[in-house]
């Protein structure tokens, strides 16, 4: 449309710009995603459908030559290899010992920690510190504490007559020792996932069951365990996943051994790809390992949602 | 019977003394209100008194007992929270049954006075919800069902209605007043609303700075309040005081004796707008307020401050328009250099 203005030139009525504000918002948008969504795509996603088409072939790094041999691999996992299920095991174990101990260890240090008094800093402090140490001195540590005779633990068993087993030369013990060592590395993580729970909770609800003349015992089990209920789910399924991925502290630790007795899923994958170089069976026991994360990710979605309605 | 007797009582966070030295002498079934401004005490007070607070010096006795060492639920009452404190996991039903099932009474009994509780309170179809699906006037009356249901002998109640809008705390308030009547139970009641205070109390209790300003009944505390702080809280709006010396020479004229008094007070209710004939003290409208029912009218006086004057009627003057006040001599308040009230000659009706 053009129209004649006060001065008598034509102007034209205003093409609207290519570059509207919302396609320029969208633009926006899009670039500041951008770096992590690259890095996902070529970090994550990546690797996964590499791994996927991994676990379908027969890849022998030393060989290298790759044939795709359909769910070989996993037969071979879930039917014919004893190891696997006795890594399953492992695996198993690991985790039924670490979460329900960490757990509660985490809720008894909460419970003591979450109200302020004088030096209520310096124990948070001790009890968060390993879980931002490196995880090699603090397996190394470990390790040399637990030596047979020689080691502390051992002489300050001694000390009150108990003979302490060689700790992690005896797979039942080994296992007994990375489960220990592993939940007081992290336990501070849970500790402070506790208190930060139990410090939103309104001091009114102990104060009137107090009144009530409810015990501790029962305002703690009648209120305070009812209230932390979403927390607690919480923190057991990130430790659970967290139990199933432990690699560092078994490679550190024990390397497995001895007999296999704390041979668990990830180090067994590691074992697999990087000293068996056997990187088909390898993918395809990340693939178990990721739909066991996976499962467990998505009973904790579900639960939360029941939990919030 | 519970009588509830406070004697030198104190309390101290650190160094720092919250509450110095109460006495206080509660009848049995007696309505008490403490009022006072933020931070004066009052919460902690009634803290001390249910038992969740210790005690730093003195006696508390309820009843017949010495309870400075009795454990909280052991003293035989129950509170109201500002914030009701209604556990948001558990069913009206179950909130209301909590002392009760952790006292171990059995379910049929349990059952029963949450019902009873509920009937008095209207509850009943509320049972089966949670907190969260409740109103706030409907959260209010669960946190006093659940009170009223372990059957306590005194009632506390810490600012109980101060989550409420307006038109509800009205409301609630009043039902407070007809449960009380009811139940006839001791109760304590902390607000820092002096309206609350008059409505509902048998006896005021004005705390300032952790001390009894003054005790008495709503009328007392407004007719003849002991000290310029008292008279200033109770009542609405607050009364105008000055000081005697800026209107000695009307006063005088009008024939009040003002004795060693150094301050004056008069409630913006008993200021008359009159003929220049029969004022007594003159002076400038600045602000004239709409209320409805009327006006508030912020008076400029010769030499004294801004006194507010409560003008009924449609009739009322305007900015800058000279207003001639008067008012009676036993609605003169006079104060000595400390605040404190001069009684002159009993005169309250
Ligand atoms: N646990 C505590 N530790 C230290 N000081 C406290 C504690 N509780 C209360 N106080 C102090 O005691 C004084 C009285 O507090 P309190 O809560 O009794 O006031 P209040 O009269 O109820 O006020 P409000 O009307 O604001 O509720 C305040 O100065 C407060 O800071
Ligand atoms: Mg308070």
């Amino acid at each position: 449309m053009a129209s004649l203005n006060e001065t008598g030139t034509t102007v034209r009525a205003p093409r609207a710009p290519w570059l509207t504000l919302k396609r320029r918002e969208t633009i926006e948008g899009w670039l500041f995603v951008s770096p992590t969504l690259i890095g996902f795509l070529i970090f994550f996603l990546g690797p996964l459908i590499a791994v996927v088409f991994y676990s379908l072939s027969e890849w022998n790094l030393l060989s290298q030559d790759t044939t795709f041999v359909g769910l070989a691999n996993y037969e071979d996992a879930l039917t014919q290899n004893p190891d696997f299920w006795q890594v399953i095991r492992n695996s198993v174990i690991f985790a039924a010992g670490l979460v329900p101990m960490n757990m509660a260890l985490a809720l008894a240090l909460a419970m003591a920690l979450a109200r302020p008094f004088r030096g209520v800093v310096f124990f948070r402090t001790i009890f968060f510190a390993p879980v931002v140490t490196s995880a090699v001195a603090w397996a190394i540590v470990w390790k040399f504490l637990l030596q047979g005779d020689a080691g502390a633990v051992n002489q300050m068993l001694a000390t009150v007559g108990i003979d302490g087993p060689n700790w992690l030369r005896e797979p039942n013990w080994a296992m007994a020792a990375v489960i220990v060592t592993r939940v007081l590395k992290m336990v501070g993580l849970n500790m402070i996932l506790y208190i930060a729970a139990l410090q939103s909770i309104p001091r009114d609800y102990e104060e009137a069951a107090r009144l009530e003349g409810a015990s501790e015992w029962q305002i703690f089990r009648m209120v305070i365990w009812p209230l932390l209920a979403p927390t607690t789910l919480i923190i057991m399924v990130i430790t659970t996943i967290g139990s199933f991925k432990v690699f560092d502290h078994i490679y550190l630790m024990t390397g497995g051994g001895p007999e296999n007795g704390t041979l668990v899923l990830a180090f067994y994958i590691y074992q697999q790809a990087f000293e068996f170089f056997e990187i088909g069976y390898a993918s395809a026991l990340a693939m178990i390992m990721f739909v066991i994360v996976l499962a467990l990710t998505v009973v904790q979605l579900i639960l939360r949602q029941k939990g919030s309605t | 019977m519970t009588r509830l007797t406070v004697r030198n009582l104190t309390k101290s966070f650190g160094k720092i003394e919250v509450i110095r030295g109460i006495d206080l002498d509660v009848a049995d079934g007696e309505f008490v209100v403490f009022v006072g401004p933020s931070g004066c005490g009052k919460s902690t007070l009634l803290r001390m008194i249910s038992g969740l607070e210790t005690i730093s010096g003195g006696e508390l006795w309820i009843g017949d007992r010495k309870v400075n060492e009795v454990q909280a639920a052991k003293r035989g009452l129950a509170m109201v929270f500002q914030s009701y404190a209604l556990y948001p996991h558990l069913t009206v039903r179950q909130n209301m049954g909590f002392g009760l099932k952790v006292r171990k009474e059995s379910p049929d009994e349990i059952e029963r006075r949450v019902n009873e509780a509920a009937r008095t309170l209207q509850l009943d179809k509320l049972l089966d919800r949670y907190p969260r699906e409740l109103s706030g006037g409907q959260r209010q009356r669960v946190a006093i069902g659940r009170a009223i249901v372990g059957d306590p002998q005194v009632f506390l109640f810490d600012e109980p209605l101060s989550n409420l809008d307006a038109e509800l705390r009205v409301h609630m308030r009043a039902e407070i007043a007809a449960l009380h009547r009811r139940l006839g139970n001791t109760t304590i009641y902390v607000t820092h609303d002096q309206i609350e205070a008059m409505t509902l109390a048998d006896r005021i209790v004005v705390l300032r700075d952790g001390r009894i300003e003054q005790v008495g009944s709503p009328k007392e505390l407004y007719a003849r309040p002991d000290n310029v702080f008292v008279a200033q809280f109770i009542g609405s709006p607050k009364m105008n005081v000055c000081p005697v010396e800026a209107i000695r020479s009307p006063l005088q004229r009008a024939g009040f004796s003002t004795g060693g008094a150094t301050q004056a007070g008069l409630r913006p209710e008993h200021l008359r707008i009159v003929d220049e004939a029969e004022g007594i003290l003159c002076g400038r409208v600045s602000i004239s307020e709409y209320t409805g029912g009327g006006a508030l009218l912020h008076v400029e006086l010769e030499g004294a401050p801004v006194f507010l004057v409560e003008n009924s009627g449609d009739d009322a003057p305007q900015p800058g328009d000279i207003v001639h006040l008067a008012f009676s001599g036993s609605d003169l308040h006079l104060f000595d250099a400390e605040g404190r009230a001069c009684h002159r000659e009993p005169e309250l009706a």
